[in-house]
């Protein structure tokens, strides 16, 4: 009950943090509905892009659609189901696509010979062998200082998959922070974390665990 | 570990005895404590097969296919305990709507409820029409007190058993049962990771998305219209966006930069909490649907993720790495009255509070370092760990009735969706195919 009362002031801080945050509003607004394509364009990891003004309704009355209980009947008339209206929306174009980028990326890295730097059970913290790699890898993304590096942090399977994309943040942002520290551009780097989603190794084993334990530097293609 | 505590009583909620009981600054629906509460017996005396169908085995299998899908839902209600009629001399197989004289010596054994009933097929052989009539007997009564017609083309055949199962839950408890719920999960497509959704028993799984690349943690609205997402849509940027399952059609609700993760609709459907990294470290923000109005709830240089509401909307469990590894924190909808609720362990992570108040689920790593689903009541006093063995658990997510929990696990080699009761009984495998299946999350009730 203490901590209750000296946590008191925190809506006044909230609050303060809120009137700056609405900045961010006028600057968010996106054509929602047709959300697709309205997202196509959108920040390629800048610090664009915000909270939609257009969200339908969800709120909940207590009532979920027409499929309720009706209730047993002695003289029951007849209920006609309809079928599951579940439709997915493929968008083959998008999938494609993605292979076609991912491909690009993959080729662009091999050939400007980017290393990944591998992190232990836990840790986001980079080690010297991983700071050997990271200086190889910033003198090329300073010498090509056209090119622009996602930095990716990657975690092993073990842990939640949530918890992961936090470390997996964390990780990316040990290894762009240190290639500033080197001296690269932060301008050409970009951080995302794919938690354990996106594993280069499959098997349940300590070293397929330390491959996936990675900061992974792929070049953008394109752009 | 013994467990002891779970015990449900639905007949008192259905006289209207919910008792909300404030514990500590959490709020609590707690069914009454009725140790002493024994499942209702019923016994299925068949779905026999009325006329019409073409070929006499089309009909046997419709029939006792409908029967098995009854039997399996009534099963996992956990208000009704199954009574096989032939092995305490009933004999089965009814046709009409009047109760038979078997059923009275089946009363006299201890049944309390006896469910019967037919279903046949029309002729048309491209698209027949299946029709069911599903009847109730009542011991108390001595007399059939009620009854349901179904019909609809061959793809709701499950669906009639569903709908059975839950008006019988629905009769008895008040409750509208989890027959007809469904679960939304993640399951890897090629190198892409796709939102589908399947029923409650692992049946009829649909495709949501196909994007071709990450959508994750999928989590439902209150009216289950809508789901709502990660979703790497440029590979760079992971946006929350939200899907309607009648149409497909996407919104973008939050494309802030960083990481946009673990979103959660309010109770009320009226505030989507989530995680974002947007100011630095990832914190948690709340999203009011209606205004549009962003509210940040978590100040701090720890990561905080995975929010998870309280039944009454007041309150959220989440995820904070502010202590050093993460742990599991309660915190009132506007940020205030933060408290840790996990000290046993160094990893404790992905929290969901259970639609009843009482219990909030979560993934504890063991003294062996294994990722498995822990208990732990909102004051903190009682803690069960309610898997064990190899393999990593992740992402409990509640029935709407509170009586069981879907995961993720590996336990078999791959990840694949388990449901357990919340006493820890009763572990069953629900998807069976695929290379993995992640985040499962289960739909309210309807």
């Amino acid at each position: 009950m203490k901590r209750l009362q000296s946590i008191m002031c925190a809506p006044l801080i909230l609050g303060s943090i809120l009137l700056g945050l609405s900045g961010c509003f006028s600057k968010a607004v996106q054509s929602g509905g047709e959300g697709q394509s309205a997202q196509q364009g959108a920040a390629k990891g800048s610090n664009e892009g915000g909270v939609s003004q257009n969200i339908p309704d969800t709120s909940f009355f207590g009532q979920n659609g027409s499929d309720g209980l009706r209730g047993l009947d002695k003289n029951p008339s007849e209920e006609r189901l309809g079928g599951n209206t579940l439709t997915a929306k493929a968008d083959p174009g998008s999938a494609s696509r993605q292979m076609e980028e991912l491909r690009a990326e993959q080729l662009a890295s091999e050939a400007a010979g980017l290393r990944d730097v591998l992190f232990a059970y836990d840790s986001f913290a980079i080690s010297e062998e991983g700071r050997q790699v990271l200086a190889r890898n910033a003198e090329w993304i300073k010498s090509n200082s056209g090119a622009h590096v996602t930095v990716e942090g990657h975690c092993d399977e073990r842990g939640t998959l949530a918890y992961n994309l936090v470390l997996g943040e964390k990780r990316a942002k040990s290894v762009r922070n240190y290639l500033v520290e080197l001296g690269v551009s932060p301008k050409q780097l970009l951080v995302v974390s794919y938690g354990k989603e996106r594993p280069v190794c499959a098997e349940h084993t300590e070293s397929c665990y330390a491959q996936n334990r990675r900061g992974h530097m792929v070049v953008k293609a394109g752009k | 570990m013994t467990f002891r505590i779970v015990v449900f009583i639905s007949l008192c909620l259905s006289v209207g005895l919910a008792w909300i009981i404030e514990s500590g600054a959490t709020d609590v629906f707690l069914e009454a404590a009725r140790p002493d509460f024994q499942k209702i017996p019923l016994g299925v005396a068949g779905i026999d097969n009325s006329g019409g169908a073409e070929s006499p085995e089309g009909r046997i299998r419709l029939g006792s296919r409908i029967e098995e899908v009854l039997k399996a839902d009534v099963r996992r209600s956990l208000v009704f305990s199954l009574v096989d009629l032939p092995s305490i001399g009933i004999k089965v197989g009814h046709l009409g709507a009047v109760p038979d004289p078997e059923f009275k010596k089946a009363a006299e054994q201890g049944v309390s409820v006896i469910v019967w009933g037919k279903a046949g097929m029309t002729n048309d052989a491209k698209d027949p029409d299946v029709n069911m009539d599903g009847y109730v007997y009542d011991a108390g009564s001595d007399e059939m007190v009620g009854g349901k017609r179904y019909a609809g083309g061959t793809s709701v055949v499950r669906l009639m058993a569903h709908r059975f199962a839950d008006e019988l839950v629905f009769r008895y408890t008040g409750e509208p049962g989890i027959a007809r719920t469904k679960i939304a999960y993640v399951s890897e497509q090629g190198s892409a990771r796709e939102l589908f959704v399947m029923d409650y028993d692992g049946y009829d799984s649909r495709q949501l998305t196909a994007d071709g690349f990450l959508n994750l943690m999928p989590k439902w609205s209150p009216d289950r219209r809508f789901i709502v997402f990660t979703a790497y849509r440029n590979r760079n940027t992971q946006n929350i966006d939200m899907i309607e399952l009648a149409t497909g059609k996407r919104w973008t609700l939050v494309s802030l930069s960083g990481l946009n993760i673990t979103p959660a609709l309010s109770p009320d459907g009226n505030f989507l909490a989530f995680a974002s990294s947007h100011e630095g470290n990832s914190d948690l923000y709340s999203l009011d649907t209606r205004t549009k109005a962003m509210q940040r709830l978590t100040v701090h240089a720890g990561g905080d993720l995975s929010p998870s509401w309280s039944p009454s909307g007041r309150e959220l469990v989440f995820t904070s790495d502010r202590s050093g590894g993460p742990q599991i924190f309660l915190m009132s909808m506007d940020g205030t009255n933060v408290r840790r609720l996990t000290f046993e362990g160094n990893y404790n992570a992905a929290p969901a509070w259970s639609p009843r108040g009482n219990w909030i689920a979560y993934v504890c790593r063991s003294p062996k370092k294994e990722y498995k689903i822990c208990l732990i009541t909102p004051d903190g006093q009682k803690r069960v760990q309610l898997t064990s063995g190899p393999g990593v658990d992740d992402a409990p997510s509640w029935s709407p009735d509170g009586r069981h929990l879907v995961f993720s696990s590996t336990a078999g080699g791959k990840s694949q969706i388990y449901m357990i009761n919340a006493d820890g009984k009763d572990l069953e495998q629900i998807t069976f195919t695929g290379t993995h299946n992640s985040a499962p999350t289960w739909s309210p009730a309807s």
